[in-house]
């Protein structure tokens, strides 16, 4: 019976393996390929029947006093996306919450952008977060200034020092999770590409903070009318694609955690790069 | 030999004694001056008789104030007892030779025929005035007498060879038995497993003081195969490669081979042929084995028997291991990402026990339409045929969360699911806004499962809410933690699936654990929100909720014994389903796994309604077997029960029972509720299983007597033991007796050395010797004082 049992798991694998290798093969071998096509802007993924039963994901912004929001439209942008992209169910328009309330807690993912440094947020501010991260919750800090300046990102050290004191901000390597989460991802990108990574504090292999230095909500901002709000660079329209997808993937990360770090779509994702 | 001395049979009180002081002490002055007188006019020769006369009255006078006594001892040397420790453990009664290919024999003959022939000398011993004291030792000391202690003729059959016990016995002699002169110890020598006890046994012989004249009883040649030591831990994880390790000894079968077996529960489970190495070489046998099934079972190693072994008591030895479940293998399917997936997953893959494999639909139909083709992507098909059809039996947990089954062509495989859950599988259904409101539940066969009526679409409710627990979720596993603090002091859940108890809940034991507090279902229950239900052999929980994680993430939110309630919730979820030992409705506990033989064994049984209060006056009966019984008799049901009993469980759902004088064995003990399948139609042999709980121990003798059997190690440590106590180290099979002249300890010695046998008093004080003596000297002064002129 046990090895019985064995064999079927190997069957299992095998199956799993062959089955999606002809997908995943399609798609690593286009990869690297030109700048693919943009999804259609013109859909409105909130313009259908509303279900009022559907279990909604917030995507909240911390407000805090001075720039906190230099990319206003990012999330909302980011939540169409999800909605167009994933099964996962954003809300229309993302929430705004502050440090010190308890509203905190309804979601345990928070977006904090800003321009130049963050403020002190306060001791009740600094607490919250520091139990917000060890909860189990995902800090997504993203600086405005795409790399130009280091002030938002030494704040962020800075206030990360005391909310997480006994971790440390280091590179999140290119075999995490986070890189293939939804979309096979090589660098993350945003309105600029001035780093080839992100910041990240783990434990136990948990993403708590996530430091994005090239922009990611200037990618995402939008006009009024529908276009970027900011041009990226030096990639354009190919490089605000994939600042999306690496965007998507941070969510689905948020929600799926490793998932894609399960044997089963490991080995197959593996067997499609090498197909690549 | 006799001892003199005068003893005091009155003693005055201290005025008596002050004032005859006085008069003494004046009378001796006066005539003692009197003698010392330079210039007396009497002659020397009467003056000196003067002061004589006086002390000989004065001492008259003391003896008859002091009624002074003359007391007689008669004594004797105290180290009159000789005591002869004769070994009656299991390892006398084995044979061996001088020499390899002689005529065996066995020890206790051998030490029957000294005993004889040593007759003479041991009649000797008594006519010199000793006491021969005969003890027979194993694992305890007690007496020979009468014919046994002139012939030894006994069976040996002691589980244990504990010599420094009877020597330290000899060491504290009772008020009646006169000290020690020698000690003979007549035995195979296999006294001490170890070194240490090999030390012990030498640091008492020591301890006592007198000569140990020392019988070795074997002989260097034997032929036996022993399982020497095992080496297996108390646990091992299922389908977990354990190893099982055995040292075999052999001795007088070098070269041959043997088949080293091991079995669980008296059935062979691996066998392994070795090579037998030379005499007294520990040959290590290892298995590894996965065992199948959790339970705890008596594993066994033991070797087949080879003609003319000196025993074959020695070829087996039992141990119990408890085979938990290792990693607990869980099917995790999510209709939708988010955060309520994100907790559970979290939760799951901390847990260093569980095999996750999970399955997320991440995007829909509407999705693949609008992406771009040539996104790379990182995900992979959805492999519902081998997941639901070739390999759920494989998992332990499946986890059906917020999942809609018909767009994922999971509708058609329901079936499979309720088949896995009846033949003993455990299913989560978690709700939310997809799962609920699917309608691919509604098959009829999973209804038959599920504790809640999922036949029609159910939407979420978005409301805020605390929920309430019910009765019988305050007493269950899964929400008993809830029974001290409600829900008051936790988050509220943010939505509920307004669903109703299944129709067929009586019938698969479901109930409500947590309910909503307001809303209702159209029969007036309150709406389950945590429901359970025991479907055939398996378990289903549901949670008509997609928002448990708010347990785990909420400010304020409180610790219960450290945990978060959201881990307390899913740790008894998964101990529930899972049938961990604590969640069965009837438990059986032994007190200890192993016990020493003439060791009470406590059975303790507790019985829990459905609803896990402890439920009295349940009939349960039970039953021990032995498990040491051949292979096809231990997958008999008609093997013999040892003990067996009936009970009906008090007031708090308790039963016990102390099993005394079990003989050595391994046993199981089985349980089984009488009320099992009572609510069953028909057939219910699978109900009954489930309410029937099985433990094994072990009733083992308190030493390894043979363990090891070569006798020449145990001939040397007697001989180290007489040369240290400075007796006669003697070997039977070299034909040696016991001698005439024993080594003894010195007679004589002083103090408790010596032994009053008689005594006598003779009264000074009285009688005509005393007048005698007061006449003589008080008249002999007065009259000498006269004839001198002074009186």
């Amino acid at each position: 019976m046990h090895t019985d049992e064995k064999l079927g798991r190997r069957a299992l694998l095998a199956g799993l393996t062959g089955a999606a290798a002809t997908v995943a093969a399609a798609s690593a071998l286009r990869s690297n390929a030109a700048p693919p096509p943009q999804p259609p802007q013109t859909i409105d993924p909130f313009g259908g029947r509303v279900d009022d039963s559907t279990i909604q994901l917030d995507l909240p912004q911390l407000r805090y006093e001075g720039s906190w929001e230099p990319r206003p439209t990012a999330m909302r942008t980011l939540a169409r996306e999800l909605r167009l992209r994933t099964r996962l169910e954003p809300v229309r328009e993302p929430t705004v919450v502050e440090a010190d309330s308890e509203r905190l807690f309804d979601t345990p993912f928070l977006y904090v952008a800003g321009e130049g440094a963050l403020p002190d947020l306060g001791a009740i501010g600094t607490d919250q977060m520091r139990r917000f991260i060890d909860l189990g919750g995902l800090i997504l800090f993203d600086a405005a200034d795409g790399g130009a300046d280091g002030a938002f990102t030494n704040s962020v050290r800075d206030l990360l020092g005391k909310v997480v004191p006994s971790a440390e901000l280091s590179p999140v390597g290119r075999d995490h999770v986070l890189y293939r989460s939804f979309y096979l991802v090589d660098t993350p990108m945003g309105r600029t590409r001035a780093h080839d990574h992100v910041l990240g504090i783990q434990e136990e292999g948990r993403l708590q903070v996530l430091v994005m230095r090239n922009d990611l909500g200037g990618a995402l901002a939008e006009t009024p009318d529908g276009l970027a709000a900011y041009p990226c660079t030096p990639g354009g329209s190919d490089q605000r694609e994939w600042a999306i997808r690496f965007a998507v993937n941070i969510l689905l990360y948020a929600t799926c955690t490793d998932y894609k770090a399960d044997r089963a779509h490991v080995e197959t994702l593996l067997r499609a790069r090498r197909w690549r | 030999m006799e001892k003199m001395s005068l003893a005091v049979g009155h003693t005055p009180p201290a005025f008596v004694l002050v004032g005859v002081g006085l008069v003494l002490g004046v009378a001796l002055w006066e005539a003692v001056r009197t003698y010392l007188r330079p210039r007396s006019p009497r002659p020397r020769a009467i003056a000196l008789s003067l002061l004589a006369l006086r002390v000989l009255g004065l001492v008259a006078l003391l003896m008859m104030v002091f009624e002074v006594t003359l007391r007689i001892d008669e004594v004797g040397p105290a180290g009159r007892r000789i005591v002869v420790l004769v070994d009656r453990s299991a390892s006398i009664a084995l044979p061996d030779a001088t020499e390899a290919g002689e005529a065996t024999a066995t020890r206790q003959s051998r030490l029957e025929k000294v005993w004889a022939e040593s007759e003479s000398a041991r009649v000797g011993w008594r006519d010199d005035g000793y006491l021969v004291d005969v003890r027979a030792f194993d694992e305890t000391t007690h007496a020979y007498a009468g014919e046994q202690a002139d012939t030894l003729q006994t069976t040996p059959d002691g589980v244990a060879s504990d010599l420094a016990r009877a020597l330290s016995e000899l060491a504290q002699p009772g008020p009646d038995e006169v000290p020690l002169s020698a000690v003979v110890v007549m035995s195979d020598g296999l006294v001490a497993p170890d070194d240490a006890t090999d030390t012990h046994v030498r640091a008492v012989a020591e301890s006592l003081g007198v000569p140990i004249t020392t019988m070795a009883l074997g002989a260097p040649a034997i032929r036996d195969i022993s399982v020497a030591s095992v080496r297996a831990g108390e646990f091992a994880f299922v389908e977990n490669v354990a190893e099982f390790e055995a040292s075999i000894v052999s001795y007088g079968f070098e070269g041959e081979a043997a088949e080293v077996q091991l079995r669980r529960d008296g059935e062979t489970v691996a066998s392994r042929r070795v090579r037998l190495d030379a005499d007294g070489i520990e040959r290590p046998v290892r298995f590894e084995v996965a065992p199948d099934r959790i339970g705890q079972f008596v594993y066994e190693l033991r070797v087949v028997a080879h003609e003319g072994e000196a025993t074959t008591d020695n070829n087996h030895r039992a141990f119990v291991v408890k085979v938990l479940r290792d990693k607990v293998r869980v099917l995790h399917v999510a209709g939708r990402p988010d955060w309520d997936v994100r907790a559970l997953r979290t939760l799951l893959r901390r847990d260093p026990n569980v095999e996750l494999l999970s399955y997320y639909i991440l995007r829909d139909h509407d999705d693949i339409r609008r992406e771009d083709t040539t996104a790379p992507l990182s995900l992979i098909p959805f492999p519902t045929d081998e997941l639901f059809e070739e390999q759920l039996g494989s998992f332990d947990l499946l986890i059906l969360h917020n999942f809609d089954a018909q767009p994922h062509q999971v509708a058609e495989y329901i079936d499979n699911i309720a088949q896995y859950v009846v033949d003993g599988g455990a299913l989560v259904v978690i709700g939310g806004d997809l799962g609920p409101t699917d309608g691919g539940y509604a098959v009829r066969s999973l209804a038959a499962t599920l504790p809640v009526d999922m036949r029609q679409p159910s939407p979420l409710v978005h409301e805020s809410f605390a929920p309430l627990a019910t009765d019988a979720g305050r007493r269950h596993p899964i929400t008993s933690w809830l029974a001290a603090a409600g829900w008051d002091s936790l988050p509220p859940l943010p939505n509920y699936n307004p669903l109703s108890l299944s129709p067929s809940a009586d019938q698969i034991g479901g109930s409500a654990l947590v309910v909503h507090p307001s809303d209702t279902d159209p029969q007036g229950r309150p709406r389950p929100i945590i429901s359970v239900a025991e479907p055939g052999k398996g378990r289903t929980v549901m949670l008509a909720t997609g928002g448990s994680w708010r347990l785990g993430f909420a400010p304020g939110l409180p610790l219960i014994d450290g945990a978060r309630p959201y881990d307390l919730l899913w740790l008894g979820v998964i101990r529930w389903l899972l049938r961990d030992d604590t969640s069965g409705r009837l438990q059986l506990e032994t007190d200890r796994p192993r016990y020493r033989v003439g060791e009470d064994v406590e059975l303790s049984a507790k019985t829990v309604s459905v609803a896990y209060a402890p439920q009295p006056d349940v009939e349960v009966t039970w039953e021990l077997r032995l498990l040491d019984e051949s292979a096809a008799a231990a997958e008999s049901e008609d093997r013999a029960a040892v003990r067996k009993g009936r009970w009906t469980t008090d007031g708090l759902g308790r039963a016990r029972e102390v099993v005394a004088d079990l003989p050595v064995g391994a046993y199981e003990a089985i349980a089984r509720r009488e009320d099992a399948g009572e609510d069953d139609d028909g057939d219910d042999a699978e109900r009954t299983a489930a309410a029937q709980v099985r433990r094994v121990f072990i009733v083992e003798p308190p030493g390894r007597e043979l363990a090891r059997v070569h006798a020449p190690p145990g001939t040397a440590r007697l001989a180290a033991i007489a040369e240290a106590t400075g007796g006669d180290a003697l070997v039977a099979a070299a034909s040696e007796t016991l001698p005439r002249r024993l080594e003894l300890a010195d007679a004589f010695a002083e103090g408790p050395g010596l032994r009053l046998d008689s005594r006598r008093d003779i009264p000074l004080w009285s009688g005509w010797l005393m007048w005698t003596l007061l006449a003589v000297g008080f008249g002999g002064e007065w009259l000498l004082r006269r004839r001198a002129g002074e009186a």
